[in-house]
């Protein structure tokens, strides 16, 4: 297991030279926004790829989810997909103590993430959001990123999708561009609705048509999606209320953006 | 020097006769088996393959790299023939040009029908991402295999048809044609070297980036492994080199005799089994420190349930260490041997050793993935079926590539007329 207070103050020892230049950029990018619009620095990301930009994230709190995969089935609907591809899943597991709860996974955005190191054509790439996305017009399915996503993030197109999911409508209508049968999808953190949003002078996880269909559709809020740079985003309040913070397999520095509140007795 | 092709013929009672053609008609029939199953997986896609998400890597992966492995003779000999002048072994370097060929167009033609989008196999070469190992292998293996193409084609056009034919005499323009393709060929004869550096330089790289490609699969557990390129590496140049001798046997010794002689032989098997008692002996450490120097529970684990489905650790001491050291000691002392039968089988050994390596690399982390629980992390077992219609295009590839060699081993002379300044 591993626990972390918050993710700006957990900040590595080992410092290479990227994460050096990167530390530098974001430290400056952080200054800058302070002083010209009032931002704590806490906030602003060392990965932070433009001034002043957005940083998607998400936070699932494990004490608030009832496993009634309504993340998933939403996520299905608005991404039009089968029954049998999942992008949102929801398990059961145990903590130390023996007690059980249920863990909802999508795709982590990992700052570092291996899926995007491994892609042969950049069909999986970093948006300047800090979203990891496809352009399914280049991927080859090769499902290379598959292989090395340690969260089976990815999910590959198997079949031809004709006709819409069964999720359709009572958990939402599709958004998307079908894709075409053999390429690797992936969770966008529903880029589609943060972009739109955003052009309609919205705010991505305050405002529901901006917001990722899982988060809008889970029943307890259980879910809190937000802009990492911004401190009075919701998912930055979360972050800060919470006094232990988790993400998955942090041991493989893969700086996930999705954080999770552990279950109270761990 | 020998320019006699001895057929070998088959007795049954009195009766002599050539199998060869019942032979090709088999390797077309595999070929027609595997158009079926390359026909279903274009209409129907990846869904007729037993793949999923948790094994997105199966069989066709394992020909794809096994191949390439055992092509790996062609740069060994190219560097032996044309950069240590070792010309002795020009003619097995022929076979050995001809076994890199088959190898990576086998390996290409497999991939083709693994990628889920096959009309898009040119992406990486137009898109480059060159932070991605499966990139610098693609980019490696097409460039490589203009090189393999460059060198066998003078092999090709030593073959006699393309210097005499009487249709030549009928129609001049095939005179004509022949002679700008054999100064074409001369050319790239003479260009042996460049060949030999390029060869090597691409080979090393995507041999090593291969076993990279699983050996920085950091969530996976066993596969994550800096040791895997060296591994690849030198299984492929001693896998290799042992499949080289093994066929040496068939195509110089059975049906060319004279052609190249004994010692040859045997030094290109005392070469395959050094290579490959230096291979199990990076292995060893390679196991020590995994097993012994930093244990970790969760390979310990992994490891564990493998070995209740699967002989996972059975096929690591035997199909791997075992294999290699006893291929390894008995074809470094094939001088002293001399016994051809023992030596050929022996020599298949490290054939089954470089399919059993990739074999487990593969699925090891796939099959036993780790799970995401952050509490109490468990290791999930997955389970993969290849198909018919996997087996059907395993079946046709293979079949393409002992149609290539057959073919080569009966009409090409594998001798040189060609005379460049190198020589």
């Amino acid at each position: 297991m591993t626990e972390k207070k918050l993710p700006q103050e957990e900040q590595g020892q080992d410092i290479s030279r990227r994460d050096f230049l990167g530390l530098a950029g974001a430290v400056a990018g952080a200054v800058t926004l302070a002083s010209v619009a009032g931002v704590h620095k806490s906030q602003a990301s060392e990965h932070a790829p433009e001034e002043g930009g957005h940083r998607w994230g998400m936070l699932i709190d494990i004490n608030l989810c009832i496993g009634c995969k309504y993340c998933t089935y939403a996520c299905q609907a608005v991404n039009n997909l089968d029954d049998d591809m999942i992008y949102n899943v929801v398990t059961l597991e145990t903590t130390t103590s023996g007690d059980t709860y249920y863990l909802s996974r999508n795709c982590m955005h990992c700052e570092d993430a291996p899926c995007v190191h491994v892609c042969p054509v950049g069909a999986t790439y970093h948006r300047p959001d800090g979203i990891v996305t496809m352009d399914y017009d280049l991927c080859i399915g090769c499902r290379y990123c598959q292989v090395a996503c340690p969260y089976d993030a990815r999910v590959f197109n198997w079949r031809e999708h004709d006709g819409v999911s069964c999720r359709v409508p009572a958990f939402g209508t599709p958004e998307v561009d079908p894709r075409p049968r053999g390429v690797m999808e992936k969770c966008t953190f529903c880029q589609h609705r943060i972009d739109a949003g955003l052009e309609r002078g919205l705010t991505p996880g305050v405002d529901l048509s901006a917001t990722p269909a899982c988060v809008v559709a889970c029943p307890t809020g259980a879910r809190v999606f937000g802009d990492l740079n911004d401190p009075e985003s919701p998912i930055s309040k979360s972050l800060t209320e919470n006094e232990v913070i988790i993400r998955l397999r942090e041991e493989l520095g893969t700086e996930p953006k999705v954080f999770y509140v552990p279950p109270q007795n761990i | 020097m020998q320019n006699t092709i001895v057929v070998p013929k088959f007795r049954i009672g009195s009766r002599r006769f050539d199998v060869f053609p019942l032979w090709i008609a088999l390797l077309i029939a595999g070929l027609v088996f595997g158009a079926f199953g390359g026909y279903e997986v274009f209409r129907y896609g990846l869904q007729v393959t037993g793949l999923n998400n948790h094994v997105t890597w199966g069989l066709w992966i394992i020909v794809d790299l096994s191949s390439i492995a055992l092509g790996g003779s062609a740069f060994v000999f190219g560097v032996m023939v044309y950069l240590l002048r070792l010309k002795r072994f020009e003619k097995v370097g022929r076979l050995a040009v001809l076994l890199g060929f088959l190898g990576y167009s086998t390996a290409g033609l497999v991939l083709l029908f693994d990628l889920g989008q096959p009309l898009r196999f040119w992406h990486p070469v137009v898109f480059w991402q060159h932070h991605s190992l499966l990139w610098e292998i693609t980019m490696c293996v097409v460039l490589y295999l203009n090189v393999l193409i460059a060198e066998l084609i003078p092999i090709i056009f030593e073959h006699p048809v393309f210097a005499e034919h009487p249709l030549m005499e009928r129609f001049p323009i095939l005179r004509k044609t022949s002679d700008v393709l054999l100064q074409f060929a001369h050319w790239l004869h003479k260009l042996g070297p460049l060949w030999a550096i390029l060869g090597l330089t691409l080979s090393i790289l995507h041999q090593a980036s291969l076993g990279a490609t699983y050996g920085m699969l950091t969530g996976r557990g066993i596969p994550f492994d800096p040791t895997a390129p060296v591994l690849f590496i030198i299984s492929a140049m001693g896998g290799g080199t042992a499949l080289l001798f093994l066929l040496s046997i068939f195509v110089f010794r059975v049906m060319r005799p004279g052609l190249v002689d004994d010692k040859t032989l045997y030094d290109v098997a005392k070469l395959a089994g050094g290579i490959l008692l230096l291979w199990v002996y990076i292995r060893m450490w390679d196991w020590a420190v995994v097993n012994y120097y930093s244990v970790q529970q969760t390979i310990t684990t992994q490891t564990e349930l493998l070995d209740k489905i699967a002989p996972f650790s059975t096929s690591f001491w035997i199909g791997q260490i075992l294999l290699g050291t006893v291929a390894g000691f008995v074809l470094l002392y094939a001088g002293r041997i001399k016994n051809w039968k023992v030596l050929g089988t022996t020599a298949v050994l490290p054939v089954i050793l470089i399919v059993i390596l990739r074999w487990d690399y593969n699925f090891s982390g796939l099959v036993a993935s780790f799970s995401w629980d952050p509490f109490t992390p468990t290791i999930w077992l997955h389970s993969y079926t290849p198909t018919w219609q996997e087996w059907a295009v395993a079946t046709g590839v293979i079949s393409y590539w002992l149609l290539g060699f057959s073919l080569a081993a009966r009409f090409l002379p594998f001798q040189s007329t060609m005379h460049s300044e190198h020589e």
